[in-house]
């Protein structure tokens, strides 16, 4: 018993010996599913080999948990060297100061400021944009998924602009064939505000001016409102959400909002399809499925009406700010590690259409199109290549000419613009009155 | 001192229910009283509270919305509490009758009130899905009634029709089960006696089997009444456009500008309306 104690309390020892001279690290994710931290926790684990000295620690952390998780650290004096989340947690992160904001702004310039997507880059910068409380790593693309073929036989435009979204919704709006124009969100919920937030950034209508004050009722705003409340009649009936994309799955639909993670749907869709031709069931008559679905989707990532504007997410990697000069430049070089090609490759792959890269030059490699499920090479390098183009332009309401305003995430989070948008679209209400009523409410959240 | 056998039984009692009262003071007394109070308070988020009086329910009163929530209780109320009492007598009265496989078809008719809502709800939504549902497919294609496919469910006029309509389905079973109980209490002599006197099939309805259900009907309905005011799930989850007062407590005091303080007071007043309406309702109908 005693030798058992003795051994245990030498293992110890050991353990505690050799860990002083090694610099341990916690990196917090947001990718909290078993399968995606084993691929993490396998890249850590290649890391460690190749720098001696250092130990990761991985710890899966929810989305939103990590504010709370991030105020016990810090009150427990265990801040982790590196943390993977979305860039309006780091954004809000930077406000409260305990971010490393000097060490990434040169990491930015290190890895090259141009060579990453400069609108994602955009999404992470503070103090008057110079600065970044973060550096992207990866994210997805909102755009409007549409059928070529269909375009393509009614020699119309791609729909890139105002005019051409509304020209082809009305086109393909065939509502006594049971086929609709275009898929927009109408129910008060979120993805309603995503592709609302699209049309607004594409006319340059903002929720805030430069200096922080709410403008959301502005000429601008009202009036990509009208066209949004216009452009719904083109929808199927009824109130409508993202799950309306089936519709198009089914071949009933010309035009949809939806973010790169539809890619996988398509493809496989393609799949679940391509047996139920006619030529297996002639019952189902000529133009049913489309066998070819993903051959003749296309995307349309960003808008122009008075300026070219895409919408997405953006999740980022960042440092927080560490007493320990050690901490620091070990977090420094597992972010080096971490975009590196093969490694960045590797961790994308594991959402591919959902994941992809926020710097330039990865798109194109054969790793990254040659993806585990084979979805890249059904869609090709152009096309691939194409959809990641829109986060050159992607903005949000957050970021007002560098400057980013919390209020605004306030603001998301009640649902106000949806309920708007569902006030329009559904009940018949007067874009001038939902804007007004909107913007009160708007007042309100941030005078609580 | 000396206390009477009846005295010192009371005191029994009382100590017997002593923790009922307790548990039931503490699970339904105190919050519905802190509800009041909290109905007169502006409630911040972070939990501080501002006295307002009346505010609250001055608002509430003035708001046209509440109105409309309440008119849209009313039309609820009605037409559930009476559509699942006619449907659950009428399947009462018809399984009352003897005819092959009636226990089969007894216990299949069971079946809306014992599923689980959300997959009901989810089965609804897709027989009215405006593109793929089959009610479309019927009433547009099949039929040709109409010429235009319409979300019944996401317009907000007839989303209500179909929100009663569910929850007529749903719940008629319950209404049935409790008037078949009764139907078959029901002693054979008394249909005897009024055929004799010279009643047919519906004099025998109205003379001898309605007087009978009497009191399980106005207490079905009192039951359902009381559910129904304050049912949010199978509304909330089929058609979150229809906004009944419960709904509407929700969103004021979930959604948007989170207002507790409000929603409280919406709370006390559909309470007070209830409390009242069990008033008259258990005097004037069930007599007691």
């Amino acid at each position: 018993m005693i030798r058992y104690l003795f051994l245990v309390i030498l293992c110890l020892t050991l353990g505690i010996h050799t860990s002083a001279n090694a610099t341990d690290i916690e990196f917090w994710t947001t990718q909290t599913q078993t399968d995606r931290m084993k691929t993490i926790q396998l890249l850590l684990d290649t890391f460690q080999v190749l720098n001696e000295g250092i130990t990761v620690s991985l710890v899966p952390v929810e989305e939103n948990d990590m504010p709370s998780q991030m105020a016990a650290a810090s009150a427990a004096g265990n801040l982790p060297g590196l943390i993977e989340g979305s860039s309006e947690l780091m954004l809000a992160f930077g406000e409260e100061g305990i971010m490393d904001i000097g060490s990434m702004t040169r990491m930015v310039n290190e890895i090259g400021k141009d060579r990453f997507f400069q609108g994602a880059l955009k999404m992470v910068t503070v103090k008057d944009g110079k600065q970044y409380c973060g550096l992207p790593y990866h994210g997805w693309v909102q755009g409007i998924w549409y059928r070529e073929d269909w375009f393509a036989k009614k020699g119309l435009e791609p729909p890139n602009t105002w005019d051409n979204i509304l020209k082809a919704a009305k086109a393909f709006h065939q509502p006594e064939k049971n086929q609709y124009g275009i898929l927009l969100g109408t129910k008060p919920e979120a993805y309603s505000e995503q592709c609302f937030t699209h049309f607004a950034l594409s006319n340059g209508a903002a929720e805030f001016d430069a200096d922080g004050n709410l403008i959301f009722n502005n000429p601008k705003m009202l009036e990509t409102l009208r066209f949004y409340t216009e452009l719904a009649k083109y929808n199927p009936p009824g109130p409508q959400n993202w799950r309306a994309r089936d519709y198009y799955l089914q071949g009933k639909l010309a035009m949809f909002f939806y973010s790169t993670y539809i890619m996988d749907d398509l493809a496989l869709a393609e799949v679940a399809a391509g047996s139920l031709t006619d030529e297996n069931f002639p019952q189902l008559g000529q133009g049913v499925f489309d066998p070819r679905l993903v051959d003749n989707t296309r995307v349309a990532p960003v808008i122009t009406k008075t300026r070219p504007a895409g919408y997405g997410a953006v999740v980022a990697l960042a440092l927080v700010d560490q007493k320990s000069a050690d901490k620091k430049n070990a977090a420094q070089k597992l972010i080096k590690f971490l975009y590196q090609p093969d490694t960045y490759i590797t961790f994308l792959h594991m959402a591919p259409g959902g994941m992809n890269p926020m710097v330039r030059g990865i798109a194109g490699k054969a790793g990254y199109l040659n993806d585990p499920k084979g979805l890249f090479n059904r869609y090709g390098r152009d096309k691939i290549e194409e959809i990641i183009s829109g986060l050159d332009a992607i903005g949000s309401f957050t970021i007002v000419e560098g400057k980013s305003f919390p209020a605004a995430g306030k603001i998301y989070a009640k649902q106000i613009i949806p309920r708007m948008i569902y006030a329009t679209t559904i009940e018949g209400t007067t874009p001038e009155r939902a804007i007004t009523w909107a913007e009160k409410q708007m007042q309100a959240v941030i005078n609580e | 001192m000396d206390l009477s056998i009846a005295q010192r039984e009371s005191r029994l009692g009382w100590r017997f229910i002593a923790p009922s009262v307790g548990v039931i003071g503490l699970l339904i007394i105190y919050p519905i009283l802190y509800n009041i109070y909290l109905s007169f308070f502006d409630v911040k988020l972070t939990g501080d509270k501002l006295f307002i009086g009346l505010a609250n329910y001055q608002r509430l009163l003035s708001d046209a919305a509440f109105y409309g929530a309440a008119i849209t209780t009313v039309l609820y109320l009605v037409g559930t509490v009476v559509g699942s009492t006619i449907i659950g007598l009428m399947v009462a009265l018809l399984m009352n009758m003897t005819f092959p496989f009636r226990n089969l078809v007894r216990t299949l008719i069971l079946l809306p009130y014992f599923a689980p809502v959300i997959s009901v709800v989810f089965g609804w939504q897709f027989i009215f899905d405006p593109v793929n549902g089959i009610y479309n497919h019927l009433v547009v294609d099949v039929l040709k009634i109409s010429s235009s496919r319409h979300s019944l469910i996401g317009n907000p006029n007839s989303a209500l029709g179909v929100v009663i309509l569910f929850d007529i389905w749903k719940h008629f079973p319950l209404s049935y089960m409790l008037i078949i109980s009764k139907l078959q209490s029901i002693n054979k002599d008394q249909y005897e006696a009024a055929a004799m006197d010279g009643c047919g099939p519906i004099g025998r309805f109205v003379h001898v089997t309605l007087p009978e259900l009497y009191f399980v009907l106005g207490t079905l309905m009192l039951l359902r009444m009381i559910w129904n005011l304050n049912k949010f799930e199978d509304v909330f989850l089929l058609a979150p456009n229809v906004e009944t007062l419960p709904i509407f407590t929700y969103y004021a005091a979930f959604t948007g500008i989170i207002d507790q303080g409000f929603a409280a007071s919406i709370s006390v007043v559909q309470f007070g309306v209830l409390a009242l309406l069990i008033y008259f309702y258990v005097k004037k109908v069930l007599k007691w």
